[in-house]
């Protein structure tokens, strides 16, 4: 190419001065809409302030009784749990509570009874009561629902409907249902001021609900989310119009003003147009990359809020959902990455498998990618482990009792894995070690290896005899890249609206609640075979076979060089079986343990 | 419209719809880090009876952490924080000294030594209706 010197320097110049007003005008962009966000949160952070301390409401005393006070409260149309729960307050606490929770005052006694107010006298609560009254002694006291009194004890939801449930109401305790306690509990908090507008309280984020401190509940933010995708998707139409326009007349810079970065070691400066198409590689190395990092950074912010304590932890994964903003997006994204990461890592190795990719000089790369895999199922595995919820309690005890079955040193490594001999606090913070800086620090580390191994053996499999006149330009690739990337993170964002994150009530003392007690999907296959024979050899060895047998198939039967690059090769037959097989018999064991799952 | 003129058109919309984009993701970091996972701390607290503190005593209550002084006047309370960097000061013969940087103050949290430059606070202190003494935590 000749390059006429003044006309590009002019151009040059006119490009710098572009792309100077442009960052200007994006920097105003981005400091006004963070700003404005910012405001937006300290506004409703300083409108939603806890206030903490001791703040008793005290009814001032009304000289005369209103009698609308004992008429029943309105309800809407649809009650909504907490309605119900004014209901039921209405017509069984309020007698002994009073109608605002103040207790069984002089004031309520004597407005709300009248010549009935001293009703332990006699009659119906007196030692005379007739057959369907009860003795009410008068030296029981009637506690107002004060924090200084009966909620004093009390620090979370979870603590009021345990006492609720069993103690109340006092003439015939246990008769409230589960669900009609949920209700009088729901309503207790709304008087005190504590119910999360809008939270429908349940045994698993009850536990964290306190009773002493407003806490606001997260609030919607699928708008957000939508005006997100939004942006990105037409961005990414510009970026694709643009690029389309931009090959016209593509100003490449010389080679000696560029100077390779630590990412070109990492990424090809070209590949084959032939095997850069998405029917070759099916994009799922790539994707599966992508994917880490944003299980990288889902993470990474999950670990600001979570407490890798038995007590705290799953309470501290039900305030990441149901009170941090964003939070559950945070999290669906993060358990929704990770699902995506396996069924994707699944299809790279079987893209490789099907196109004799891990012959010749990639068979240690092809090595390097089943450790990968094994990092993922085992990160996935901890990260799991991490709800420590009843949904966990199974797979927890049954995974890490596979450990134990391995014979002489099984019962070594169990103590190591789990930090004890049974699982405890110490199992919960070695399994977030694992997770987090084991694991997670060494895939990482493989990650980059792998991905360097793929240009150290050549770049991407394809047969050395075709000249790669045809190559993409790294601009087209990273296009390429780039909207794969967009694809992937509007799947993302649209899983993590609609498909919420797994999460169960917490492991509360002995009590054991029916949970889901079914393996994640991608290790199905080994609960069916487990239910088939003895725990060594159907959930220890069969797996570690399985992967021993991928690794070593390459070393005895090589792919001819010349049929790299294509789907199917004819010297790969035999693997290709071997592998369809196996995959065919994982899909069976799969199946049939979904279908015998009630 | 010429044809520069539509592509520099399309270059300044994408790279301002990817600006908007990352501060929009900006934004939503902002967001999800702003939740505050610790309670504050109480803004008052019951101490009991006011029979239990007679005239004359000076009661040292750590976990708040106050003095609660009776005397001629009445009641009142001084914070231990030390106005210097925040370590609770000791109650020391009357006087209150910081651990941390030697900071001194007298019995009425009067600077007695450096590097402190402001007294200890004085808090509001008030008996309620219940004959109970309330400590509130804002300063008088």
């Amino acid at each position: 190419m000749t390059r006429k010197p003044s006309p590009n320097k002019d151009k040059e110049r006119r490009l710098a001065a572009r792309n100077a007003r442009m960052f200007l005008f994006l920097l105003v962009g981005v400091l006004f809409v963070t700003l404005s966000i910012f405001l937006t949160v300290n506004v409703e952070a300083s409108q939603s302030l806890p206030t903490g301390g001791t703040q008793t409401v005290v009814p001032s005393p009304t000289p005369t009784f209103d009698p609308i006070r004992l008429a029943s409260p309105s309800v809407p149309q649809v009650p909504a749990q907490v309605d119900k729960g004014s209901l039921i307050f209405w017509g069984v606490c309020i007698a002994c509570h009073g109608d605002r929770g103040q207790g069984l005052t002089n004031e309520w006694r004597l407005g709300a009874y009248k010549e009935d107010s001293n009703c332990w006298d006699s009659g119906c609560h007196g030692k005379n009561h007739p057959q369907h009254g009860f003795e009410m002694p008068k030296t029981l006291t009637f506690p107002p629902l004060g924090t200084a009194s009966a909620l004093g004890q009390f620090e979370n939801a979870q603590q009021i409907y345990d006492y609720v449930v069993v103690m109340m109401p006092w003439w015939k305790p246990r008769s409230l249902t589960p669900e009609r306690a949920w209700q009088v509990t729901a309503y207790i908090l709304k008087m005190k001021g504590s119910l999360p507008e809008g939270l429908e309280l349940n045994e698993t984020n009850a536990s964290a609900v306190p009773v002493h401190r407003h806490i606001a509940a997260a609030k919607n933010p699928n708008t957000f989310i939508f005006i997100f995708t939004g942006i990105l998707a037409l961005a990414m139409f510009g970026l694709l119009a643009r690029d389309l326009r931009a090959r016209e007349e593509t100003v490449l810079p010389s080679p000696q003003i560029r100077r390779p970065n630590f990412f070109a070691h990492l990424h090809p400066p070209t590949i084959p147009a032939a095997q850069a198409r998405w029917r070759y590689t099916l994009g799922a190395g790539g994707t599966a990359v992508f994917l880490s990092l944003i299980l990288l950074v889902t993470g990474l912010l999950e670990m600001f809020y979570y407490l890798p304590d038995p007590e705290k932890a799953a309470i501290s994964v039900e305030t990441i959902v149901s009170f941090v903003p964003l939070g559950a997006f945070i999290r669906n994204l993060h358990y929704g990455s990770a699902q995506a990461l396996v069924a994707v890592a699944l299809i790279h190795l079987a893209r490789v498998i099907f196109t004799g990719a891990y012959g010749a000089q990639r068979k240690f790369n092809f090595l390097l990618g089943l450790a990968l895999l094994i990092f993922i199922l085992l990160l996935d595995f901890t990260g799991y482990v991490l709800r420590w919820d009843e949904g966990i309690r199974w797979a927890l005890t049954a995974g890490t009792n596979l450990l134990k079955s391995i014979p002489l040193v099984g019962n070594g490594i169990y103590i190591f894995v789990i930090g004890g001999r049974e699982p405890g606090p110490a199992t919960l913070l070695r399994f977030y070690s694992w997770h987090i800086y084991v694991l997670a620090l060494a895939g990482g580390f493989f990650i980059v290896w792998h991905l360097f191994r793929v240009r150290r053996d050549g770049g991407i499999a394809s047969a050395p005899t075709r000249e790669n006149t045809n190559g993409i330009s790294r601009a087209d690739l990273l296009k390429r890249e780039v909207l794969g990337m967009f694809i992937v993170s509007i799947v993302l964002i649209i899983m993590a609206v609609f498909i919420p994150a797994p999460i169960a009530p917490p492991i509360r003392g002995d009590t054991i609640l029916a949970a889901d007690s079914s393996a994640p999907w991608f290790f199905l296959w080994v609960q069916q075979l487990l239910k088939s024979g003895d725990p060594f050899w159907m959930g220890v060895v069969v797996p570690l076979a399985v992967i021993t047998l991928f690794g070593v198939m390459p070393y005895f039967k090589d792919v001819e060089p010349n049929e790299f690059g294509s789907w199917f090769p004819r010297s790969g037959r035999i693997i290709q079986l071997v592998f369809t097989i196996i995959a065919v018999i994982i899909l069976t064991l799969t199946l049939l343990s979904i279908l015998n799952t009630p | 419209m010429t044809k520069t003129s539509r592509r520099d058109f399309l270059k300044l919309g994408t790279n301002f719809l990817l600006g908007l984009g990352g501060a929009f993701g900006l934004g939503g970091l902002v967001h999800f880090l702003s939740y505050e996972m610790d309670p504050a701390p109480p803004s008052q607290y019951d101490l009991g009876a006011a029979g239990d503190y007679p005239q004359g005593s000076r009661i040292v209550f750590l976990q708040i952490p106050a003095v609660l002084i009776h005397n001629d006047d009445g009641f009142m309370a001084l914070s231990l924080v030390c106005t210097h960097l925040g370590c609770t000061v000791e109650h020391k013969d009357g006087e209150y000294e910081c651990p941390c940087h030697g900071s001194k103050y007298d019995a009425a949290g009067r600077v007695a030594r450096g590097p402190s430059t402001t007294p200890l606070k004085k808090l509001r202190v008030e008996v309620n209706d219940v004959g109970n003494v309330i400590l509130h935590m804002e300063e008088i």
